[in-house]
């Protein structure tokens, strides 16, 4: 935003961003067209870009200002295209995240604020593999998705599957893709067609972006794969040559920028494509099956705690979530699976909150801020301890899956049945083998 | 390039073009518009964007990716036709990564970090030497590039100041705009298919100096770039050598358009190549002239393959093998037109087929080529006419061979530059054809402002009044350089060349790090650079670091003076930096002196069994001339008699 007095100079002129207008500025005239104010750089500055395409900032102090003509920000441009019978029909949920972020001068960074039909026009390529049905959903940042973006996702992948859709490719921010993953991969029941998330780690209004091909790819796994799964579409290396099917609920973001980030943790990807289209089968997945199950959503959510524990944390928070009505904790233990539960530490033993939780029919479930591997109920003492407390061991699942699963279980059958599915494998989320080459991959 | 002679070659082909073209009323006359873009890398530690290290020569490549680019839309919603114009090519591109000179953010895999401060202080000191205004808020600015060279599909780019001035002898010149900007990839190996980049240099601060369009002759913008090179380098920090600074070069004349001409390594030649664009657009207008005249019109491609079934012609040949098409179209009036020359061996159809070249198609087929030459028989060439509908007498025709899809996007290109004769003068970036001859060949369409938009990742900077008193304080200065030289140096013939001379970095550079005697340095530089090169040994290629490490050593007296000539003569050899202690080691060429060189004389004078000067000193010579300085022998040997 500009400056309130920069603000009326602009109102007492007359001038609108996108304006075309003139400035007298140490001597020089200097015209062109009015940016929108971001919230970088000083409010006293105004944005003109010139005609030679640049943009440079004018402090407001010492200038002269008028307005020349009045002009509209172009529109982008979008595409026509006619379906093609012979192709199958697939869904794009439209959610957000980078993948069809443009600049936004408000808050001068990628935003979301493209329409599908604008994706289309840069990725012409999508009509042939498909016929594609857009739904614009919403337009959230990874960051800001709740349950109930989830519940709402989950609701209109059912209703395009029903309505003919062959297989559905969601947009998503990346940051929180495998947590709606994960939530989609225990809300879908009877799923039967291939479930494809995919987004970008640079945004798609530049030429290099990762958009184009993790779109066409996601797309052909929807079109074209025989995977009945939720799963995460992302490059497989820095290069543009390889993409991958990750299980959603073994996904996760391992790197905060490349665009390789997602990497499937005690699991191997699924499938592999080649920027032809070739899709390679690289491990034992489920698969659409000639069954007239109807696919329906359950789509109930109670929100839970993920808590990570480290030297000196603080186990009160377990009462302080507890007085809010928490009824689940996901831990995010040591090793294989530890909180401090030393007497001789009092102040720092996780042991009393834990059986307290418990006592007043709170699950708690551990996990590893390892993330690669199992954890283990036996092995030490302390683990025995937990076990013990009533602390449910999560096996080789995520920390974020297994908050998830917990909330979505706590919302759809009673604590009993809850602890008992905690542990158990529904829908990928647990191996019972740990494979030797499935270890940072 | 000798002058006269390529001046007699445009002559040749320019017979209604007698006047002086030195006259600069001449270039009035005509409506030359010139103006300059010079870009010079900065001499900065780290990179503008990261804090990759801009020079490590014992680097290694650990890696390689592959990308793909896409054209997209700018700020305003328009698709750059630059851009779009690369990204037909849909070519492969290869980075190679390296371990200390690249690092994510170069290969566009993480954002940017701040900008170098250092980078920006240097702009603003040569902002200030030109007595521009500066911005009171920079915008880092993404300039959409599709040709892979930066694997971000764009180069970042600062408006940094406008409006300043030059004078040279003969005018005075605006400097319109300054800018920061980062260098882009070298490319190592290219095919049709893909290329191979080496991003190590990418992300270097650049700096890009515009004048004003308003040089008013050729001689005068070599002259222009002469003096902001010398600017330049009296900053002392910029770095030097190939490829270091480039000048690209703007040029249109009355009715024709503004052109670019890119990628001139030498200044000599720039005159040449700014009066050969002038001709190329004159010519281009007298064809234009032509045509109108002759209503001429430019029809569109068709598919002409049925006709090649049993054709002797081998280039077509080669391709119907491939299952390739051939595709072409009519020009009705242009006959004898492609084949007129617009510039020293160039013709109207060299400047079509470089637009065909674009969509991976080696080139054309034209009607005012010799056909028969080709293995067209005329059977064959009836048809082709007959299905073209050719008038022989006024009409010529354009024949495509290659891959569908090429060929397809060929003869679309081929058709819009044929079209674009009846207009004038495309509005285009060229690079150089042919060195020798100064002409240029069509590399993209001229970039328009739609490929900028706002670099949302790099904050915008606000320029203080301490940051401009600081650089006003810091900016070149050629007087002040030339007094400081005159004080430095004994000769100040020496001073005079090296304050124009590409060596006066190196000389700062050099003094700064090492202290050595400038007498001697200044010698070397300017003198001994020049014997050694006439000699065969290429002086200019060795690293920097290299030779200041040569003057460290022979400050602290662990060389002599010739030594460090037969060293320059070694790495001059070598394409790979090294350790100089080790390379002197190696050599035998560590400095006897003081109490070393007396055991020496002593060892020498026995084994004659003479204490005579003159002998002692002349076998000493002959054995040790590398290692001893003739002066401190002197100055022993002297001390024997007594």
């Amino acid at each position: 935003m500009y400056s309130k007095d920069l603000q009326e100079m602009f109102d007492a002129e007359h001038i609108k961003p996108g304006d075309i207008i003139k400035i007298e500025w140490q001597g020089n005239v200097l015209e062109g067209a009015l940016m929108p104010k971001s919230e970088a750089g000083s409010e006293d500055t105004i944005i003109l870009k010139l005609k030679n395409g640049y943009n440079i900032g004018v402090n407001y102090h010492n200038i002269k200002l008028k307005k020349i003509s009045s002009k509209k920000l172009n529109k982008f441009p979008f595409s026509n295209y006619i379906p093609n019978p012979e192709l199958p029909n697939i869904s794009i949920i439209w959610t957000g995240g980078t993948i069809g972020s443009k600049i936004d001068y408000i808050i001068s960074g990628v935003s979301m604020t493209v329409k599908p039909e604008e994706l289309l026009y840069y990725i012409p390529e999508l009509a042939k593999i498909a016929n594609i049905n857009i739904i614009p959903l919403f337009s959230i940042s990874s960051e800001d998705m709740t349950f109930i973006e989830w519940q709402k996702i989950s609701e209109e992948v059912i209703k395009a599957l029903n309505n003919g859709s062959r297989g559905i490719v969601i947009t998503h921010g990346t940051d929180t893709m495998h947590y709606t993953a994960s939530a989609l991969a225990f809300m879908l029941q009877n799923l039967n067609a291939p479930i494809v998330l995919t987004g970008s780690q640079r945004s798609s209004d530049r030429g290099s972006s990762d958009a184009f091909f993790n779109l066409i790819s996601a797309v052909r796994f929807a079109a074209n794969s025989d995977i009945a799964e939720v799963g995460i579409c992302m490059h497989s290396n820095s290069s543009d040559d390889e993409m991958l099917f990750i299980r959603g609920v073994k996904a996760r973001k391992m790197h905060t920028s490349r665009r390789d980030a997602f990497r499937a943790i005690n699991d191997k990807p699924i499938a592999s494509i080649t920027k032809d289209g070739n899709i390679k089968y690289l491990s034992s997945y489920k698969k659409i099956l000639d069954i007239k199950e109807v696919a329906v959503a359950k789509t109930g959510f109670e929100p839970i705690v993920l808590i990570k524990v480290h030297p000196n944390s603080d186990p009160e928070i377990i009462d302080y979530y507890m007085q809010k009505g928490i009824r689940g904790f996901i831990i995010e233990g040591t090793g294989l699976g530890h909180t401090p539960v030393s007497v001789e530490h009092e102040g720092f033993s996780w042991l009393p909150y834990i059986k307290n939780a418990v006592a007043n029919g709170v699950v708690v479930g551990m996990t590893s801020q390892c993330l690669y591997g199992r954890v283990n109920e036996n092995v030490y003492k302390n683990l025995r301890i937990l076990k013990n407390a009533g602390v449910i061991f999560c096996e080789d699942m995520l920390p974020e899956t297994a908050y998830v699963k917990l909330g979505w279980l706590l919302a759809n059958y009673n604590v009993e049945k809850a602890k008992e599915m905690l542990k158990k494998n529904l829908v990928g989320e647990i191996k019972n083998r740990t494979i030797y080459d499935e270890f940072l991959i | 390039m000798d002058y006269n002679k390529n001046n007699n070659k445009i002559d040749n082909i320019n017979n209604t073009n007698k006047q002086d073209i030195e006259d600069s009323d001449y270039y009035k006359k005509i409506g030359f518009r010139c103006g300059l873009e010079i870009h010079q890398r900065l001499a900065t530690s780290e990179k503008l964007f990261c804090h990759c290290t801009t020079s490590n020569p014992s680097d290694s490549i650990i890696g390689k990716v592959t990308r793909y680019q896409r054209a997209v839309a700018g700020e305003l919603g328009n698709v750059d036709r630059s851009a779009e114009f690369e990204e037909l090519k849909n070519r492969r591109f290869l980075y190679n990564v390296h371990d200390k000179l690249t690092c994510l953010v170069d290969i566009d895999e993480e954002p940017p970090h701040e900008m170098n401060i250092e980078a920006l202080k240097v702009t603003l000191e040569i902002s200030q030497a030109f007595n521009m205004k500066i911005i009171d808020e920079l915008q880092p600015m993404r300039k959409e590039v599709v040709d892979g060279s930066d694997p971000s599909a764009f180069q970042r780019t600062t408006l940094v100041a406008l409006d300043g001035k030059l004078k040279v002898s003969t005018q005075s010149i605006g400097i319109t705009s300054i800018f920061l900007e980062e260098e882009s990839s070298a490319i190592v190996s290219e095919n049709e298919n893909e290329i191979v980049y080496d991003p190590s240099r990418l992300g270097i601060p650049l700096i890009e100096i515009d004048t004003d369009p308003d040089i008013k002759t050729p001689n005068a913008a070599k002259e222009i770039a002469l003096a902001i090179g010398n600017i330049l380098r009296v900053s002392g920090k910029v770095q030097r050598g190939i490829g270091t600074i480039r000048q690209d070069v703007n040029v249109s004349i009355a009715e024709g358009s503004r052109v670019e001409m890119k990628g001139f390594q030498e200044l000599d030649t720039m005159d040449t190549f700014i009066k050969n664009e002038i001709l190329r657009q004159q010519k281009l207008l007298e064809i234009k002239d032509e045509l109108k005249a002759r209503n001429a019109k430019v029809y569109e491609a068709k598919d002409l393959t049925k006709l090649f079934k049993n054709t002797k012609v081998k280039i077509i040949l080669d391709q119907l093998s491939k299952n390739g098409i051939v595709m072409g179209f009519k020009l009705s009036g242009f006959k004898n037109l492609l084949g007129k020359e617009v510039n020293p061996n160039r013709r109207l159809g060299t400047e079509i087929s470089d637009y065909v070249k674009m969509a991976k198609i080696n080139g054309l087929i034209h009607s005012d080529e010799n056909l028969s030459a080709y293995g067209f028989d005329d059977n064959e060439l009836f048809t082709i006419k007959k299905e073209l509908e050719i008038d022989d007498k006024n009409d010529s025709f354009i024949l495509i061979a290659g891959s569908k899809n090429n060929v397809a996007k060929a003869s679309m290109l081929a058709v819009e530059r044929a079209r674009q004769a009846l207009i004038g003068v495309p509005l285009e970036t060229r690079g150089v054809a042919n060195t020798e001859l100064c002409t240029t060949k069509f590399l993209r369409p001229l970039p328009s402002g739609s490929r900028m938009y706002p670099e949302t990742d790099a904050k915008p900077i606000i320029i203080t009044k301490e940051m401009l008193d600081e650089a006003a304080r810091n900016a070149p200065d050629i007087e002040k350089m030339k007094e400081r030289l005159y004080k430095e140096l004994s000769n100040k013939n020496i001073a005079d060349q090296l304050l124009t001379s590409n060596k006066l970095v190196l000389y700062l550079n050099i003094i700064k790090e090492s202290k050595a005697d400038s007498d001697f340095v200044a010698n070397i530089l300017m003198q001994k650079f020049v014997e050694l090169k006439r000699g065969g040994f290429d002086v200019d290629n060795i690293n920097i670091i290299n030779i200041i490490d040569l003057f460290k050593i022979y400050k602290k007296d662990e060389i002599t003076k010739q030594a460090v000539e037969e060293l320059l003569k070694i790495l001059s050899k070598r394409k790979e930096s090294i350790d100089i202690s080790k390379l002197i080691k190696e050599n035998k060429l560590e400095r006897i002196k003081s109490k070393e060189l007396d055991n020496l004389i002593e060892k020498v004078s026995k084994e004659i069994n003479s204490k005579d000067i003159e002998k002692l000193r002349s076998i000493i010579m002959s054995k040790y001339r590398l290692n001893i300085a003739g002066d401190e022998l002197n100055i022993k040997l002297k001390s024997i008699k007594k």
